[in-house]
């Protein structure tokens, strides 16, 4: 086998074992408690001893070294199991802080700032990683109990002592915290797909599985396409060392605009029950609608991105997409 | 199947394919120098002999076919950027389009050794134009049921039957097309089989059929008692599904799925030069968001088709997918000059415009149909 072979089996092993751990943790049960206010310190106590926060820290500094390539289908997986708790957020942030000389502090809760309506998990925050002066700055902080969508967000941070400086590029905490919002989304919209597609195997109606009548077919395979193409450009905007604009541009505007698709034909083909809360369905969607607004709508990345396209002057819009947007090893 | 972001493993187009593309584009540039975009939105559309014939003495027509047939031996990266290239630039590529993408492989997998060097190294010179015989009149959408049909004679073939919507038959030399071998139409996949006629021989007509347009670039094509020559058939005899079957993986996976409207998208682009407003930035911007992950797809399953996969609830996924954002950017660009009913609009993006608005309601049709394609999506997850 060869080495590239032999490290992308091990990726998987280790994303196999972080999905297997996140179905035995995370489950439906335990995120409704935490929505109901029964604390999430246990929680996050049993998700950082699982090491995982640390897949982007360098081996050196302790981490798994994980490439943000490699680490994109955990923070799909994240997604997929709609983790309570700003767990992607933070294992970014602890990649960014040890990358720039300023180790994260012991079982910090970190959210990603940046400009945004909602900040998703920040109510359980403890530290925020924001840009200030021209650089990254780490920061204490109290999210306000403006939690609209009822998933433990929060509308601003009161921000408390500077706990440590870093030299990130401008742009780097809003990109970065776009980049992992779509990741997310594009793991929720994965389950999403998967709970239509079996509930429509499942309920009959007309003395039919739901699945059988075409209408309901050619729904799903809008929603299959949707979902497929968000989860393709979240997965482009995870290569290289950094976030890059064009990359997460594209990944926050496809992934909001097929998350509104997505809930709207998963809802559909679920019926009433779907819409219920004791139905799985919504921890799901009520997130991906979260997301929606956090950190950027597709308008304001779209315009960003046609504005990248316009000052990159290329000849063709193939040609921006080659140079811009396409996977890179 | 579950279809997830996995069915298309992220790839990279090699150097030596990408090595290709700086000698196509010079090539293109001084080709097209001139076109103006009106003209070059026609792109897997615009019939052009000559430039045909030029991207052929290049070695740029069937590329993916072995060097001892006339091709230049080149793997399905390398086609992908030379299409890429092609179609983003608008050239006129329609009279090798199909023999270079569906013909020419089908006779390299399918046919005998002896049609390989008959027809193979004339494609690749770029002096066989070939069409695709497959829609009759009763049979578009369920193409199972053709009726045309070929019965043994001595010596060869007889054929009757027709065929229509037939892109560029009247300007081909010769069509593949799907006829029944045996059984009725009701015996639907079994007794079909393919052959290559010959659109000079006596009994072949062909009328054009004129778009709301005024061009014509379809035709009806009638077969009155052609004979046909043995070796006409192409593959075995009641095979016909089964070989049209697997071409449908390179057919719907290729950049001419995404770039229809691109000429159009660009040159809206460089009219909004450094200065849109937000929602013309936000327009272009939309678009490329939804291009951005349809290319990296249709680069996946090139890896796919390279690595000898056929991956076909993907390329209708893809294809389905990237035909709805073709008709997207003529609306959208629409939208955004009419938004401004006071200020003129550029003459040459208008007749962009307008050619594309009034065709690119057929995107969605040619190649398979958005239902027929969703129920093939359908069918993938395991719903059918
Ligand atoms: C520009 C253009 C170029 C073409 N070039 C060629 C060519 O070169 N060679 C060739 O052989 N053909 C060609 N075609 C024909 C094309 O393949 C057919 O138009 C297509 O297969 C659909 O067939 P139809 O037009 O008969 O529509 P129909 O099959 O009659 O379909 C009409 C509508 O009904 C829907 N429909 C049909 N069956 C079902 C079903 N079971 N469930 C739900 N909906 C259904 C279809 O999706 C479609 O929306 C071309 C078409 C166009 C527009």
């Amino acid at each position: 086998m060869s080495d590239n072979a032999a490290m992308q089996d091990e990726n998987a092993f280790l994303i196999d074992a972080f999905r297997r751990q996140l179905s035995e943790t995370v489950t439906p049960a335990r995120i409704r408690g935490i929505e109901r206010g029964e604390g999430a310190d246990a929680l996050w106590n049993e998700l950082y001893d699982t090491g995982f926060l640390d897949a982007l820290v360098p081996e050196a500094s302790g981490g798994a070294g994980l490439t943000l390539a490699q680490a994109f289908p955990l923070l799909m997986a994240a997604g997929e199991h709609a983790v309570p708790l700003p767990f992607a957020e933070t294992m970014v942030a602890r990649g960014l802080l040890v990358r720039h000389g300023a180790p994260a502090p012991q079982r910090a809760v970190i959210v990603l700032g940046g400009d945004t309506q909602q900040v998703p998990g920040g109510r359980f925050a403890t530290h925020a990683l924001v840009e200030r002066d021209g650089g990254g700055m780490l920061l204490r902080v109290t999210g306000d109990d403006l939690d609209v969508f009822g998933t433990g967000g929060c509308s601003s941070l009161d921000e408390g002592e500077v706990v440590a400086r870093v030299p990130l590029p401008a742009g780097a905490c809003q990109l970065a915290a776009a980049a992992v919002a779509a990741a997310l989304m594009a793991g929720a919209m994965g389950r999403v797909l998967d709970m239509a597609l079996r509930y429509a195997g499942a309920r009959q109606q007309f003395g039919r599985a739901l699945g059988k009548f075409q209408a309901i077919q050619q729904q799903l395979a809008v929603l299959a396409q949707e979902v497929i193409t968000a989860q393709v450009a979240a997965r482009s905007a995870f290569v290289g060392q950094d976030f890059d604009p064009a990359r997460v541009a594209a990944a926050k505007c496809r992934a909001n605009e097929a998350a509104g698709a997505a809930c709207n034909i998963a809802h559909a083909i679920h019926g009433a029950i779907g819409a219920t809360q004791e139905f799985d369905l919504q921890l799901y969607t009520r997130r991906l609608k979260e997301w929606q607004i956090a950190f950027g709508s597709e308008t304001y990345w779209a315009a960003r991105l046609g504005r990248l396209r316009l000052a990159a002057q290329t000849a063709t819009s193939a040609d921006f997409l080659r140079q811009h947007l396409a996977h890179e090893e | 199947m579950r279809l997830t972001v996995e069915n298309y493993p992220p790839g990279t187009i090699p150097p030596h394919a990408e090595a290709l593309r700086a000698p196509v584009k010079a090539f293109i540039a001084e080709q097209l120098a001139g076109s103006p975009a009106h003209l070059r939105a026609r792109s897997w559309s615009g019939f052009d002999a000559g430039f045909s014939k030029a991207l052929a003495a290049r070695g740029w027509v069937g590329v993916g076919i072995p060097k001892q047939y006339g091709g230049a031996g080149l793997d399905p990266f390398s086609r992908f950027v030379l299409v890429e290239e092609l179609l983003a630039a608008g050239a006129p590529v329609a009279a090798h389009w199909f023999a270079d993408r569906q013909s020419a492989p089908l006779i390299l997998h399918y046919g005998s050794e002896a049609q390989r060097t008959s027809f193979l190294p004339r494609i690749c010179r770029g002096e066989l134009f070939f069409c695709i015989g497959m829609s009759e009149p009763n049979s578009g959408s369920d193409l199972a049921s053709v009726r045309s049909r070929a019965e043994r004679v001595p010596g060869g073939w007889k054929l009757n039957g027709q065929k229509i919507w037939t892109t560029y038959a009247h300007k081909s030399h010769y069509m593949i097309a799907l006829i029944r071998t045996s059984g009725t139409s009701e015996d639907r996949q079994q007794g079909l089989s393919q052959f290559l006629v010959d659109l000079s021989l006596p009994g072949v007509t062909v009328n054009p059929i004129k778009l709301g347009t005024g061009d014509s670039d379809f035709n009806e094509v009638f077969f009155e008692d052609v004979i046909l020559p043995e070796d006409a058939l192409v593959g075995t005899e009641g095979n016909g599904w089964q070989q049209v079957n697997a071409e449908l993986a390179f057919e719907r996976s290729g950049p001419e799925r995404i770039y229809s409207s691109l000429v159009l998208l660009d040159l809206w682009a460089s009219l909004l030069g450094g200065d849109p407003t937000p929602d013309e930035a936000a327009r272009l911007g939309r678009m490329l968001a939804r291009l951005a992950p349809l290319r990296a797809m249709s680069v996946a399953m090139t890896g796919l088709l390279a690595a000898g996969q056929s991956p076909l609830t993907e390329a209708a996924l893809f294809k389905d997918a990237g035909t709805a954002l073709e008709q997207q950017i003529p609306a959208e660009i629409a939208d955004a000059i009419a938004a401004r009913p006071d200020r003129a609009a550029d003459p040459e993006l208008l007749r962009t415009l307008a050619y594309l608005m009034q065709l690119n309601h057929v995107f969605s049709l040619r190649g398979g149909t958005r239902e027929i394609l969703r129920g093939m999506i359908a069918r993938g997850l395991g719903l059918r």
